[in-house]
């Protein structure tokens, strides 16, 4: 069943002093089905991050709808569709210095009233988040006193909190060294297993990609070019569409995941 | 704890079941809020000449003939009341400014607000104004008006139609605005009479003698205002203290609350400086003290900076009108050899 | 004895006879000569009087209170330029402004081609650039103690630079038997303890400024039969506090002003005052505001200002 459906969706960033605005994002349709890990794949300034934005109701798209169980996002309140959906952004440089904790019990805003404050359930709920991404014991810390991973990880609970059924993510593991890239990939393939959480996740890593996601979207300089199952869709061809690379694309056995191997640029 | 594939276990028992936010929140307004009274009952007994209470609260004696009377509710009251105000309006338009620009630095004069409040009453004070503007002294009116204007040229320039605030935008244009006031105010000065100089300067100084109630009472609706709009952001502070784009995706709107927080934390500031002049350093280091003692969560912060910044500004009052007595300090001068060695231990300690 | 005297008289007689003789061919020339001789005597005594070279004297003054004393001694017509802020007597409404304190117009003085400038004592820099282009200065200071004393005799030194030392004297005698009028006016009268509030916020009661136990306000006040609440304060301005104010109680208030204020209606806004109700000088009415130069200017009109002070404290002492 289709969840979270982008409709001919287009966005363009205006730029001061020049006419004509850069498109970013030009009239692509992605439907993604519950339950699945979608990957948006693509290089650098393909528009992922736009799309993704557009999808969790940040950015209002130029045309085009985003649809939430058939309802339009723009539609509804903030607040309501923040319920279902919720994003992790690739890097969180707080102003000011919250604990982990603090910065997790804000993802229950969503669920409360302007002036209300958390109640039990709410800690409770915090706490859970905390539990299930295995970073409850630096509840009480300083959120900038924590490593690359644990922040990672504080702000993936973060989100949970929200009790979403659907979570972006933009480049979660991008700033992580390898060991903490595989931290991360776990959880998120865990999540998405046992509770049941729809994860939409953009990422130029397509080993990564190929080790999580069931569903590939492959994008470039704005447009859809592929949308299916990853074994369908990672292909030495495609991985050329993308990035003029010419790659070797194996089914590896010991990972139990397609692997790509970079052969040479082309071009 | 490297996190594998299998599932957490329970959780811990001995977590505390109710949020620590309501009790803390609680305790904080009480404890503060029993500051603020404290040192708003205890500053009218001080100054510099001694009063007796009992005469003064001696309702047998006429009014008109009780100098102590007259002492503790005309020349002191009306004092410890606009220093709490003051105090108050400042300290949380500070807190507000700072979240604006995701900078515990900032200072509700960063944007020029103060600068066009002192451009107007040097204006005024040099020029020799004396329309009035109903209740209002021309003085206090044109330093509104010259905030109001720096105001309104800051979020002209940082502002687009329905686009986020660029924070680096807000900061440039007010530091700019900031620097061209202050040379207009230096020019302003260079055309005067000495002794409309001195006057000028002294008015820099910031002064919480205000006279009567009248000032008091014009300055109070609009704090009033401004702390109504307070009142719902700490929240969506906290979320756009975070992350901008988490924020928007929980239900914010990013681009009204810093609207609202602009003018509301502008507001206060303006009619503070209209009331008494620039005293400086309380928009800095009461938000400061209150974050080390009480967490940085605004919906905390923001309550307790403002009756911090009420009892700070009233007991540097007190001091200022008695460590030398019968010579005054400006209060300004006071609040500054305060606030300036906390702010540097401060950058000493970040660094 | 009558010999020689014979002959003295006989040998003035022969001179007598050779001057004659003289005379009859060179009278005129003698005249003439006896004319010449005078003119550059008297050439001469001007130019002993005159401070610099044989030309008329320019005088500029970035002083106000000096540019009184300059029309008062007579030297008025001398005067080729004033200060910023001069408006007293209206002849200065014509003459060329050239800054004062802070920004005097060196270059602009300088091109009016001046034989004396005067200077506050503080500008130490502009009146070396006048020393160095060969310009004569006067330099004013202002005292503290004996103030009054101290404007008499920069009258007196003003005559004597400006070569009017004969005006100068008189005026100072004036001066000095009119304020000895007023002295005799109040003698013996109850000195009402008075607050000289010399700045104010307009329409509140901030900013308030004060004259304090010295400078020429204060002796000015003496002379008028009142004593200064602020008497203890040696210095010319004090900037009170509302309790301050409160606990002095002053029985007099006068509020002194250069120009009444655009705008303001006649009583002006003391009604600010009524406020400190406490005050015995606002209880028995006794506020009032004196408008003019006369009484803020420490120049040749001190005796006129301190007159009207007078007048205020004492009004049944000059009916």
């Amino acid at each position: 069943m289709s969840y979270l459906v982008a409709h001919e969706v287009s966005y363009a960033y205006p730029r001061r002093g020049r006419a004509v605005a850069m498109p970013a994002v030009s009239e692509v349709t992605l439907a993604v089905e519950r339950g699945s890990f979608t990957g948006l794949l693509g290089p650098n300034g393909c528009g992922k991050t736009t799309l993704l934005k557009m999808m969790a109701g940040i950015l209002r798209p130029a045309s085009g709808t985003v649809t939430l169980a058939g309802r339009a996002l723009a539609d509804m309140p903030r607040r309501v569709a923040a319920r279902h959906v919720a994003v992790v952004p690739q890097d969180t440089h707080p102003a000011f210095d919250y604990t982990a904790l603090e910065i997790v019990l804000m993802g229950r805003h969503p669920h409360l009233r302007p002036t209300q404050l958390e109640g039990p359930g709410d800690l409770t709920i915090a706490h859970q988040s905390l539990q299930s991404t295995g970073t409850l014991h630096l509840a009480d810390r300083p959120f900038t006193s924590l490593s690359g991973g644990e922040r990672q990880r504080v702000v993936i609970a973060s989100a949970l909190a929200q009790q979403p059924d659907v979570l972006l993510l933009d480049e979660p593991t991008a700033s992580l060294d390898l060991g903490r890239q595989l931290e991360v990939a776990a959880l998120l393939r865990r999540l998405s297993r046992e509770n049941d959480v729809t994860m939409v996740m953009a990422t130029h890593d397509l080993n990564l990609a190929a080790s999580m996601c069931d569903t590939l979207a492959l994008l470039r300089q704005g447009r859809l070019l592929h949308h299916g199952s990853t074994a369908d869709v990672l292909t030495e061809t495609a991985v050329r569409q993308l990035y003029d690379v010419e790659a070797d694309v194996q089914f590896h056995q010991a990972s139990g995941h397609l692997t790509v191997t970079p052969v040479r640029r082309i071009g | 704890m490297i996190v594998d594939g299998t599932a957490p276990a329970a959780l811990p028992s001995q977590l505390p079941q109710s949020p620590p936010i309501r009790s803390r929140l609680a305790l904080t307004i009480a404890g503060f809020g029993a500051l603020a009274i404290a040192s708003c009952v205890l500053a009218p007994l001080v100054g510099s000449s001694s009063i007796s209470l009992r005469r003064a609260l001696d309702s047998s004696i006429p009014f008109a003939s009780n100098v102590d009377a007259q002492i503790l509710f005309i020349a002191r009251l009306p004092r410890v009341l606009a220093g709490a105000l003051v105090g108050a309006a400042l300290a949380s338009a500070g807190v507000v400014f700072q979240a604006l620009l995701r900078n515990p630095l900032a200072t509700p004069f960063t944007l020029g607000v103060s600068a066009g409040a002192s451009l107007g009453a040097m204006l005024v004070i040099i020029l020799g104004g004396t329309l009035a503007v109903g209740p209002l002294s021309p003085v206090p009116a044109a330093s509104l008006a010259g905030a109001g204007l720096a105001a309104a040229i800051v979020y002209a320039l940082a502002n687009g139609p329905r686009r986020v605030m660029s924070t680096t935008v807000l900061l440039l244009a007010g530091v700019t605005l900031n620097a061209f006031f202050s040379a207009l105010i230096l020019f302003v000065q260079y055309l005067a009479d000495v002794a409309e100089v001195y006057r000028a300067t002294r008015w820099l100084m910031g002064d919480l003698d205000v006279g009567s109630f009248t000032p008091i009472v014009a300055a109070l609706p609009l704090i009033v205002i401004a702390g109504i709009i307070f009142a719902r952001m700490p929240s969506a502070l906290n979320l756009m203290g975070v992350d901008s784009d988490s924020a928007a995706a929980r239900g914010v709107d990013v681009a009204a609350t810093q609207r609202w927080a602009f003018f509301s934390a502008s507001l206060a500031t303006s009619a503070a400086v209209a009331l008494a002049g620039p005293i400086g350093f309380i928009g800095i280091v009461v938000p400061h003290l209150v974050r080390l003692l009480v967490g940085v969560d605004h919906r905390i912060v923001l309550p307790a900076s403002a009756l911090f910044g009420a009892t700070f500004l009233v007991i540097s009052d007190m001091l200022a009108r008695t460590l030398l007595a019968p010579v005054e300090i400006p209060v300004g001068i006071v609040t500054a050899i305060i606030g300036g060695p906390f702010f540097l231990w401060l950058l000493v300690r970040e660094a | 004895m009558a010999a020689r005297s014979r002959s003295l008289i006989a040998r003035l007689r022969l001179r007598h006879l050779r001057l004659r003789l003289a005379g009859s061919i060179s009278l005129p020339a003698l005249r003439a000569g006896v004319v010449v001789a005078a003119v550059a005597f008297v050439a001469a005594c001007r130019a002993a009087e005159a401070p610099s070279a044989a030309t008329e004297p320019r005088i500029v003054s970035l002083v106000p209170a000096v540019t009184e004393m300059l029309f008062a001694i007579g030297a008025g017509r001398q005067v080729v330029a004033v200060s910023s802020y001069d408006h007293f007597p209206p002849e200065v409404s014509a003459l060329p402004k050239v800054g004062a304190l802070i920004d005097p117009d060196t270059e602009r003085i300088l091109s009016l081609r001046p034989t004396l400038v005067v200077v506050y004592g503080s500008q130490n820099d502009v009146e070396a650039r006048f020393k160095k282009a060969g310009v004569a200065t006067f330099n004013y200071r202002h005292g503290v103690t004996d103030a009054i004393l101290g404007t008499l005799d920069t009258i007196t030194a003003l005559g004597a630079a400006t070569g009017h030392e004969a005006q100068a004297r008189e005026l100072v005698v004036r001066m000095t038997s009119n304020l000895d009028k007023v002295r005799m006016a109040v003698a013996g009268r109850d000195r009402p303890r008075t607050l000289l509030v010399i700045g104010r916020q307009p329409k509140t009661l901030q900013g308030i400024y004060v004259a304090g136990g010295g400078g020429f306000l204060n002796e000015m006040l003496e002379i008028a039969g009142g004593q200064n609440v602020f008497e203890d304060i040696k210095r010319e301005s004090v900037q009170p506090s509302s309790e301050t104010l409160l606990r002095r109680a002053p029985d007099a208030l006068l509020e002194l002003r250069a120009t009444e204020p655009a705008g303001n209606y006649p009583g002006g806004d003391l009604e600010v005052w009524n406020t400190l109700a406490s005050i015995p000088a606002v209880r028995n009415q006794k506020v009032q505001a004196l408008v003019g130069d006369h009484v803020v200017v420490p120049g040749p009109r001190l005796a006129e200002g301190a007159e009207a002070i007078a007048r205020a404290l004492h009004p049944d002492a000059f009916k």
